[in-house]
């Protein structure tokens, strides 16, 4: 019990730090919020009207109130799920435009990500298994996946299978032009959303199975070596039995501890993949606040990705302590 | 051993492969032979232009995911299909040609003698698009409500059709802000804010009344689309059925999507047009509007310190500036010609006062420049650098790292500057660096732009550029409004700044003008560089009418507000 009380004091006070780390540290950029927003509108292609010079001092005109004052109502606002009201995305409240955003995010980057596991994991242990034969060739394959730069191979894709063969769309979660008035609950609006997701999830998949399944392999390679693997065999058990339930079951453990953190990340989303075709996902949001100094969505998506990295650190931990005597104990 | 690792080589090899495939299939896409033809139904994408006849215009004007629909015109985050599609200005002033401006919602004008009263006729029979009058009430709300402008004094509504304007203070230089830029917005939908921060909430976003070509039909965080306004103003007009705005990240995206054929119409600078041109599909017009320069911080009396307070020095390294290869190297050849006068040449001409000169020089003249630093005293050091009194002609230039064509512009102004003995240390920094060295003076050059005037006069670029009222001292930041990033500050220029804004009358306004130009032309504050290029692309295989070099009705740019509006209700199409 003394565990899980002490576990669970040590990630409150790590979620008060780092929400009150998400008020300071964008409010110690340097910059003008009001300039950048001009010359990103100019610069965009755009031109500003009389009126709107006036309303960009009203929008951006710096606040009175001490920094204290902030912080106390920042507090009280968060408390009330008030994340404030976006700059760029002006009037649109933050909550709004996240709201909007995670479920592109979740789906796309979640199962981008649960199928890089269960593929990488998967043929990891296959080649683990395989050792010293032909199938070690995929390691030096993967390897090099592992390492394109993830920018350029999204590029790539779009370059050669939308731009030149045609076969897939170039940007964008759906078809505008098709579903003019936005996402809609039928068959063809998420068949055609699925379509649109297969180049994004293939530039995840691609770059990050590698990492997955050289893991998994050192780690069957290792297991396989152990005693009671040896002894499985000299058991006669099939061996089939012995790759599932006796090396990968256990080689498999530190790949599923970094699955969840990796999890907890997915709402970051997946910045330069959104970047690259135009998806209406978190790590977008995330840019636009970053570069345009929107504070109240940068403080909001910022939020929102520590609560879920805390929250998957959380259950990682309660389970290892459920799992795992020891890691109750040395705590 | 040999022979694994032969075997471990192999899909190395094989990996290798293909990737040098996939990069030459990639780099194939820039020829254009190679591309189905757009429209072609070689392509069957989803967002594939199958259905040609009830397909609306696609357009991208800079829209980045995820769009806000924001149709209110007093808005800063305001789209760019509220501009002129949906909201309309009095007049049209076309910002690429000497031309009278062009009645749009005001039929004609006239100023009284000292400029302080403006009277405005109105065209009659006009409706908003929910059905009630345009009325000269509307007009006077949209000058005198919540966001009014300072300089407005009063308006009142003389009768159904005539609008008289009041200000505190001769007017004529505020013209175009209020027939050109101001948007007529209904009295029965803006009337109940009542400050200006419940104005500046206000999304309107369901159905937003204008007088425009267009009608909001639909708006998501994907796209937003407009339809035509059966009751428009404009007899025939306008001609499309509908018009799709996107929103794309990334430059490249909207180039390729432009080469498939999902755009048709856009702007933006793209430095190989011919891959988007060559099918012969889309037509491209050039019109370069805003200058690049260099800033100088020039005026020693306000705090600028360094060897470019020294108006000799300036001049000499415009001298050493091999314009012609900068805009070959950097800009790929599609910048215009800058005039060292500012004043925007083939649309400004007659505003260059006799003797000045018109175009700056496009190469370089390195016996001219070291012969102006020779002359001012200076001498050239043991290593080849130009130096008085102990002091070097040394200049660090600073540029924002993430615009490329500045930066390769700067090391070519680096090397070209050494040839004539003066050193110019290239610093890149980012945003911040740049706006906060540019605001507050503290800096030796950058390179930056300039914004071109909205009309056929160079006055509002001589006032909030040149003269000392819109500077401030060196670690004083600028008032927003205020563009003077050289601290310049020259009486004769602000005096004739005085009388030009006080008159219409075009020969008093030329002599002042003279004046400024003779002073700047030899003080140079801001170096000349470039005027930027402005690239905007049309599908001409489904629609017409678009502007054409030789028939260039409105600005052409998809972003531009007011003339985006008249670009799209000329425009004709689809073609079955």
């Amino acid at each position: 019990m003394k565990f899980y009380v002490r576990r669970i004091t040590f990630y409150l006070v790590t979620l008060w730090a780092a929400i009150s780390l998400n008020f300071f540290i964008p409010k110690l950029m340097p910059g003008n919020p009001a300039d950048i927003f001009r010359e990103n509108l100019l610069r965009q292609g755009g031109e500003i009207t009389p009126a709107m010079e006036q309303t960009i001092q009203l929008l951006f005109g710096s606040p009175d109130d001490s920094l204290w004052e902030q912080y106390t109502r920042y507090w009280s606002n968060l408390l009330q799920w008030d994340l404030g009201v976006s700059t760029t995305k002006y009037p649109t409240p933050v909550t709004e435009l996240l709201a909007e955003a995670l479920p592109w995010t979740l789906v796309l980057v979640g199962t981008a990500t649960v199928i890089a596991f269960v593929l990488g994991v998967g043929l990891g242990a296959w080649a683990g298994w395989k050792r010293g034969t032909w199938v070690d060739s995929l390691i030096p394959g993967s390897a090099l996946l592992q390492s394109i730069p993830y920018f350029w191979l999204a590029l790539v894709l779009v370059a050669v299978f939308s731009v030149n063969l045609g076969w897939f769309p170039i940007i964008g979660g759906y078809s505008a032009r098709e579903f003019r008035a936005g996402p809609e609950m039928s068959w063809a609006f998420v068949s055609n959303a699925a379509f649109h997701a297969i180049l994004p999830a293939a530039t995840i998949v691609i770059s990050s199975v590698g990492g997955w399944l050289i893991g998994m392999r050192n780690m069957m390679v290792a297991t396989l070596s152990e005693d009671y693997v040896t002894t499985a065999e000299a058991k006669g058990l099939k061996p089939s039995r012995v790759f599932l339930t006796y090396a990968t079951r256990n080689a498999s453990l530190p790949s599923l501890a970094g699955f969840t953190i990796t999890l907890g990340f997915v709402v970051a989303g997946s910045i330069v993949m959104e970047q690259v075709f135009s998806y209406p996902g978190i790590g977008k949001l995330m840019i636009t606040a970053v570069t345009q100094k929107d504070f109240a969505l940068m403080q909001g998506v910022f939020l929102v990705i520590t609560l879920t990295v805390l929250a998957a650190n959380f259950v990682m931990d309660i389970f290892y302590g459920l799992i795992d005597p020891r890691a109750r104990q040395n705590v | 051993m040999f022979r694994t690792t032969r075997k471990r080589m192999l899909p190395v090899v094989a990996l290798t492969a293909s990737i040098a495939m996939l990069a030459a299939a990639c780099s194939d896409s820039t020829d254009p032979k190679d591309n189905p033809k757009p429209g072609g139904s070689a392509a069957p994408t989803s967002d594939g232009p199958a259905e040609k006849v009830d397909r609306p215009l696609v357009v991208f004007a800079g829209s980045q995911s995820p769009i806000t629909p924001n149709f209110n015109p007093y808005a800063p985050t305001v789209l760019h299909g509220a501009l002129g599609p949906i909201y309309e200005t009095l007049f049209h002033y076309n910002k690429t040609k000497a031309v009278d401006p062009e009645p749009m919602l005001g039929e004609s004008f006239e100023f009284n003698e000292d400029g302080t009263e403006l009277t405005i006729k109105l065209r009659a029979g006009v409706k908003w698009n929910d059905g009630k009058d345009f009325t000269a009430d509307d007009v006077v709300f949209s000058f005198t409500n919540v966001a009014k402008a300072a300089y407005i004094e009063s308006a009142e509504a003389v009768d159904a059709t005539t609008v008289k304007l009041k200000f505190n203070a001769p007017s004529f230089t505020n013209e175009w802000a209020v027939l050109g830029a101001s948007f007529m917005v209904p009295k029965h939908v803006f009337g109940e804010f009542t400050s200006l921060d419940k104005l500046v909430a206000f999304a309107n976003d369901k159905a937003p009344v204008g007088t425009g070509p267009f009608v909001l039909e639909a708006a998501t965080s994907a796209s937003y689309t407009l339809k035509a306004n059966p009751n428009y103003w404009q007899e025939g007009k306008p001609a499309l059925q509908e018009v799709q705005y996107l929103a794309i990240d990334g430059n490249s995206s909207a180039q390729a999507m432009m080469q498939a054929g999902e755009i048709d119409y856009m702007s933006l600078f793209v430095p190989n047009p011919e891959s988007i041109t060559g099918t012969g599909d889309v037509a491209m017009v050039n019109t370069p509007m805003d200058p690049t320069v260099l800033y100088t911080c020039a005026n020693a009396d306000l705090g600028c310190k360094g060897a470019q307070t020294d108006v000799a020095v300036r001049n000499a390294l415009s001298l050493a500036l091999d314009r012609a290869t900068i805009n070959e190297k950097a800009f790929v050849g599609l910048a215009g010609t800058i005039s060292p006068t500012f004043a925007l040449l083939g649309r400004d001409d007659k505003w260059i006062a006799d003797g000045m000169p018109k175009e700056i020089a496009q190469q370089a003249n390195v016996a001219e420049a070291e012969k102006v630093l020779t002359d001012a005293g200076y001498a050239k050091g043991s290593d080849g650098i130009f130096a008085k009194d102990g002091q070097k002609v040394s200049m660090t230039l600073k540029v924002i790292s993430d615009w490329s064509d500045y930066v390769s512009a700067t090391e070519l102004i680096a090397s070209q500057a050494k040839a004539a003995g003066i050193e110019v240390k290239v610093e890149t920094t980012d945003w911040d660096g740049f706006s906060n060295a540019r605001l507050s003076g503290d800096y030796e050059l950058i390179i930056g732009g300039m914004v071109g005037t909205s009309l056929a006069d160079p006055f509002q670029l001589y006032r909030d550029w040149f003269t000392g009222d819109y500077t401030q001292k060196v670690g004083t930041n600028l008032e927003p409004g205020e563009w003077n990033m050289t601290r310049y500050s020259n009486k004769i220029v602000d005096e004739a700044i005085q009388t030009a804004a006080g008159t219409r009358d075009e020969a008093v306004k030329k002599e002042a003008y003279g004046k400024v130009q003779a002073e700047i032309v030899r003080d140079l504050p801001y170096i000349p560089l470039i005027i930027n290029a402005t690239q905007s692309f049309f599908n001409t295989v489904d629609y017409s009418n678009w502007p054409t070099e030789d028939n260039m009705f409105a600005f052409p740019s998809s972003w531009g507000s007011v003339s985006s509006g008249i670009v799209l209700g000329n425009v004709q199409g689809p073609k079955k």
